[in-house]
């Protein structure tokens, strides 16, 4: 059986049918919960965002716009609500997710799950608005015109963006003596 | 050191973004800079790595959690747009004007004249005022006015609002929504929206005390209550 799509979903979700808004949550509830959890390096939180995006979705489904990729509006939502727990964060005196794993040392060679813990912690270490940038090229694989969609940007800092904070990940891996 | 065009460059390249000429550009400048070749084998090297890294399961209960979290009463459905509901509310009104005439008809006996048939249809004749309330802070603010006319109570909305504001009209044991009560407004001009009335069919008329309360998105943004003081 062919899979509805966003605009089918959205539209029966609109006339009541919540087993259509379910099939959205189940569609997108991992990307969008990917996407708080490398913002936010906490499980707990990035449940919390993911619960708070759809909820979100649920109650300005009247105001989306079908015209636009329903996929740019929830991950738009999710960004900002992701960006949001940080500065809150900030706010009450927290760190900035979870500390480095172990001090600066000589170049170790990583496999695996040590690389991507290794990027999850130099991710820490950037500003949040380049996270943002990673996370959606990343590991959300969107076009640079999507993600100036999302971030309201326009593509020519979208990728401005995007080159600091390779840049800067690169920077602090070396300096860790992790280079993947 | 490898200068901002050549990291464009290396930066496009891994994106996939480079036409032939910038190809040729950037082998030049590798060949000429092993520093710039460093750079590109680092940045190449863990675009990857971040590509590579794998999706986490989201908890197994998400799904649960965020249906249950939904509120069960709220509608989904497109918003509203200007003139639409102006045009079925006053549709409405007609109606309820119209059926009013029907019913006291029925009650009375009467045989109106032509011209008080043209009355009946058309503006409500004498207005009186009951009573209002003027709306100065939180998100939607102006006037909002009780009357009653011949036809009945009803009520007067002249209010602005950064966003389509819909009202939940309590009393009589009743409970009405209207939408689009609250045009949005042009800060920028400061002017509020036009004056919307919806009659109130049905609604007793005897120290009726009325509860509004002014949704926006589907949330509360505020409420008021009015009172008509007696009967007729």
């Amino acid at each position: 059986m062919k899979e509805d799509d966003d605009a089918t979903l959205v539209r029966r979700c609109r006339e009541g049918d919540r087993a259509a808004f379910e099939r959205l949550v189940v569609r997108y509830q991992k990307p969008v919960y990917n996407a708080a959890l490398r913002l936010l390096r906490d499980a707990e939180e990035a449940k919390d965002v993911a619960q708070t995006t759809f909820l979100k979705v649920f109650e300005h489904l009247g105001d989306y716009d079908p015209r636009f990729k329903f996929y740019s509006w929830i991950y738009r939502i999710a960004i900002n609500e992701s960006l949001n727990a940080i500065a809150s964060r900030r706010f009450r005196g927290e760190s900035d997710g979870e500390e480095a794993d172990g001090a600066p040392g000589p170049d170790r060679q990583l496999e695996g799950e040590q690389i991507s813990r290794a990027i999850e912690e130099a991710l820490t270490h950037i500003k949040p608005e380049l996270r943002a940038v990673i996370v959606l090229r990343h590991f959300l694989h969107l076009s640079y015109q999507d993600m100036g969609d999302i971030l309201h940007l326009p593509e020519k800092t979208v990728k401005s963006r995007l080159y600091s904070a390779r840049q800067l990940l690169r920077d602090h891996l070396l300096q860790q003596g992790t280079m993947v | 050191m490898a200068d901002s065009e050549q990291l464009a460059l290396i930066h496009a390249e891994i994106d996939g973004e480079l036409d032939a000429h910038q190809r040729g550009e950037l082998a030049r400048r590798l060949l000429a800079d092993p520093e710039v070749r460093t750079l590109r084998e680092d940045l190449r090297r863990l675009c990857a790595a971040l590509d590579a890294v794998a999706d986490v399961e989201p908890p197994p209960r998400l799904r649960e959690s965020i249906l249950a979290a939904l509120p069960q009463s709220t509608p989904i459905r497109e918003r509203s747009r200007w003139p639409t509901p102006r045009i079925r509310y006053a549709a409405v009104i007609l109606l309820v004007l119209a059926a009013g005439t029907v019913v006291y008809e029925t009650v009375h006996g009467l045989k109106p004249s032509t011209s008080e048939v043209v009355g009946t249809i058309g503006p409500a004749g004498e207005t009186t005022i009951l009573d209002a309330v003027r709306l100065d802070r939180g998100r939607v603010t102006g006037r909002v006015s009780l009357y009653r006319d011949r036809t009945g109570l009803g009520l007067k909305f002249e209010l602005s609002a950064s966003a389509p504001v819909d009202v939940l009209i309590a009393g009589d044991g009743r409970t009405l929504r209207v939408e689009g009560v609250g045009r949005q407004d042009k800060p920028a001009q400061g002017k509020p929206g036009g004056a919307l009335t919806v009659g109130l069919p049905g609604f007793g008329m005897d120290g009726q005390t009325i509860a509004l309360t002014f949704l926006m998105n589907g949330r509360e943004v505020g409420s008021t209550t009015l009172r008509a003081p007696g009967g007729r």
